[in-house]
C-alpha cells in the first residue's frame, strides 16, 4: 500500500451536525474469513455523508466500492466497524426502505414488462395501481423508453435495460439514492443526458446520492464530494471537494472542471502507483 | 396458432418416415411378418378399436394421475428443501442419488406391495419418476437466481416469501417445464413397461406382451401406436402450458427464430 489516507476538512466538518445521512466508521469487510478463499474487502473505512450532498466513489476495479455500497444498504454486514444510515442502523434504514438502490447489473426481472420492473418498488411500499401506472409512465418518459413500456426487459439492449433499472431506483422518489456504475452501458450522449437528469432530480428532491463511476469526467462533473479509494483491501485514499455551481453543457469545457478532473486523475494514478 | 408453427417440419418429416416404411416393406417384406407396414397397423387399430380405446383410457389414466401426483410432489418438495438451506443441503444430493437408481426396475418388487392386479403400483411407478427430475430441477431454480435480484428486493425490505414469489418461482419455470418434458415422456414409457409386470390386463402393456406371444405383431403395434398418442398429446400440452405460463420466455425463443 502506498498512502495513508489524507485528512478531509468536509469530513471533519460534518461530523459535529446532526444531517448525517450516512455514518461509517471503522468498517471493515472480510469475506469467507478463516477460509482459503478469504479476501479482504475493505479496511478500516471512515466515511460521513451530509444531507444533499452527492458523492462518488471512484477507484480500481475490484477495491471494494460494490462492497462499501452493500455495507450501506446494509444488504451484508460490516466484520467491524458501524454504519448508521440516518442515525439508526444500516439494516432499520433498510427495513424503512430509506434509500433506493441501482446495482451495477441492472437486475431487471425478464417476467415482467418493462412498466411492470418499473412498479415493483411502488408495490412494495402499497402504492394504489393508478398512482404506479401514473409513476411508472413518467420515469419512462424521463429514460425515454415510453414506446417500450409493454415490453420486456430481454427484448432490450443493454443500455436501454440499464435506463429501466435507473428509471427503478428513481422511481419511489427516496432520500438516499445508491448507485453502482449506473451508466456503464450508456453511450456517450444518452450518458451526459442521464447525469444532467440525475443532477436536476437531485437539486429538486434534495437527495442525497452515493454514486459509483470509473469515469473521471462523471465524478467531477456530477459530485459535491469524490471519494478516491485504493486497491485491495479498499480505504479512503483521498476526498476531493468539488465545486462547479450549476452545471450545463458549457461546464464540461470549463478550465475548472478540467482542473478538478486533473486532480482526481493524480490522486487515483497515487493509489494505483 | 404460434405454438403450432414448429410442428410442421416435424409433421411432414414424419409422413415421408412413413411413406418410405410402407413403401419398402411393400416391395421387400410383403407378408409384414417382423415389421407390419403402417397400413397394416392402422387395420389392426381400427379392426381392435374397442379394446386399444379401453386400453389407452387406462394406461392415460396411470400416466397422467401418476404425472400430475409427481409434479405436485415434486414442487412442494423442492419449495420445503429450498426454504431450509441445511435441507437443501442434505436431501438434495440424497435425492439426485436416488434418481439414479432405475425406478422402472422396481416394478415388480412394487406390485408385491399394492397388489399384482392393482394398477396402483403402475401408478406409484409413474410418480416416483416423475418426482425427481421435477424435484431436482425445481429446486435448483429455485436456488439459482441472480444475486442482485434478491438483493434488490432485500433493499425494498421485501419478505422472504415475497421472495420466493416475485424472484424464485419465476426463475424456476424454465427449470420446471424442461423437467416436465422429460418427466411425460418417461412418465408413458414408465407406465407401459410397469404394466408388462402387472396391473389391470386390459391396458396397453399387457396387450403388447399378449398380442407378441400371439405374433400378431399389426395388433402390439397398434397398442404401441396409442401410447405414442398418449405421450404426444401430453407433450403438446406442456409446450402451450409453458407458453401460458411463460409468456416473456417465448419472447427469446422468437427473438433467436427471426435472425
Ligand atoms: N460476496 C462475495 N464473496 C466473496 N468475495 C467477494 C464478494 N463480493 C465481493 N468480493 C470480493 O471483494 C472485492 C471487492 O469487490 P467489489 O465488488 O466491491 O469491487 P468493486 O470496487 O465494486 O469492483 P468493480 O469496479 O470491478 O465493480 C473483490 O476482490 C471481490 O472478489
Ligand atoms: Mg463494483
Amino acid at each position: 500500500m502506498s498512502e495513508v489516507p489524507s485528512t478531509d476538512e468536509a469530513m471533519s466538518a460534518a461530523q459535529g451536525t446532526s444531517s448525517l445521512v450516512i455514518d461509517i466508521r471503522g468498517a471493515t469487510k472480510v469475506f469467507n474469513p478463516g477460509k482459503s478463499n478469504q479476501v479482504e474487502a475493505l479496511d478500516e473505512i471512515d466515511l460521513s455523508v451530509v444531507s444533499g450532498e452527492f458523492i462518488t466513489l471512484i477507484g480500481p476495479s475490484g477495491c471494494g466500492k460494490s462492497t462499501l455500497l452493500r455495507l450501506v444498504a446494509s444488504l451484508i454486514p460490516p466484520s467491524t466497524g458501524t454504519v448508521q444510515v440516518n442515525d439508526k442502523p444500516a439494516e432499520q434504514a433498510r427495513l424503512d426502505r430509506d434509500y433506493g438502490m441501482a446495482f451495477q447489473t441492472a437486475g431487471l426481472f425478464d417476467w415482467r414488462t418493462v412498466t411492470k420492473n418499473i412498479e415493483l418498488p411502488l408495490e412494495l411500499m402499497g402504492w394504489s395501481k393508478g398512482d404506479r401506472r401514473r409513476r411508472a409512465s413518467e420515469m419512462l418518459e424521463l429514460v425515454k423508453l415510453s414506446e417500450f413500456a409493454k415490453h420486456h426487459p430481454n427484448e432490450l439492449s443493454g443500455g436501454m435495460q440499464q435506463r429501466v433499472a435507473i428509471a427503478r431506483a428513481l422511481a419511489f422518489s427516496p432520500s438516499l439514492l445508491l448507485m453502482d456504475e449506473p451508466f456503464g452501458a450508456l453511450d456517450e450522449m444518452t450518458r451526459e443526458h442521464m447525469q444532467d437528469e440525475l443532477l436536476r432530480i437531485w437539486e429538486e428532491t434534495e437527495t442525497t446520492v452515493v454514486f459509483v463511476t470509473h469515469s473521471i469526467p462523471e465524478a467531477v462533473y456530477l459530485s459535491t464530494r469524490v471519494v478516491v479509494m485504493s486497491p485491495r483491501p479498499g480505504t479512503i485514499a483521498s476526498t476531493i471537494n468539488v465545486d462547479l455551481g450549476d452545471r450545463s453543457t458549457a461546464t464540461r469545457d470549463d478550465p475548472a472542471f478540467f482542473k478538478k478532473v486533473t486532480e482526481v486523475r493524480i490522486a487515483l494514478r497515487e493509489v494505483e502507483g | 396458432m404460434n405454438a403450432l408453427k414448429g410442428f410442421s417440419a416435424p409433421i411432414v418429416a414424419g409422413v415421408v418416415l412413413f411413406g418410405l416404411w410402407q413403401g419398402v416393406l411393400s416391395l421387400f417384406n410383403p407378408d409384414g411378418f417382423v415389421l407390419p407396414a403402417p397400413s397394416e397397423i392402422v387395420g389392426a387399430l381400427i379392426e381392435n378399436w374397442d379394446e386399444v380405446y379401453q386400453g389407452a383410457r387406462i394406461t392415460g389414466f396411470v400416466v397422467v394421475s401418476g404425472l400430475i401426483a409427481g409434479i405436485i410432489l415434486g414442487i412442494l418438495a423442492a419449495l420445503l428443501v429450498t426454504r431450509f438451506r441445511t435441507a437443501n443441503e442434505t436431501i438434495t444430493p440424497l435425492a439426485v442419488a436416488v434418481n439414479a437408481i432405475p425406478i422402472i426396475a422396481l416394478a415388480p418388487i412394487f406390485n408385491n406391495w399394492f397388489g399384482l392386479t392393482s394398477p396402483r403400483s403402475n401408478q406409484a411407478i409413474v410418480v416416483a419418476l416423475v418426482f425427481f427430475p421435477i424435484f431436482i430441477n425445481t429446486a435448483r431454480g429455485l436456488t439459482q437466481v441472480d444475486r442482485s435480484q434478491v438483493e434488490l428486493m432485500e433493499s425494498y425490505a421485501a419478505s422472504r416469501s415475497r421472495i420466493t414469489r416475485e424472484v424464485r418461482i419465476p426463475n424456476a419455470m424454465p427449470f420446471f417445464f424442461t423437467a416436465l418434458k422429460l418427466a411425460t415422456s418417461l412418465a408413458v414409457i414408465a407406465a407401459i413397461v410397469a404394466e408388462y409386470f402387472g396391473g389391470r390386463q386390459d391396458a396397453l402393456g399387457p396387450m403388447i406382451t399378449q398380442s407378441a406371444g400371439l405374433t400378431r405383431y399389426d395388433e402390439a403395434w397398434a397398442a404401441v401406436l396409442a401410447g405414442t398418442a398418449i405421450g404426444a398429446v401430453l407433450y403438446f400440452a406442456v409446450l402451450v402450458l409453458e407458453r401460458v405460463a411463460m409468456p416473456w420466455h417465448s419472447l427469446i425463443r422468437a427473438h433467436g427464430d427471426d435472425k
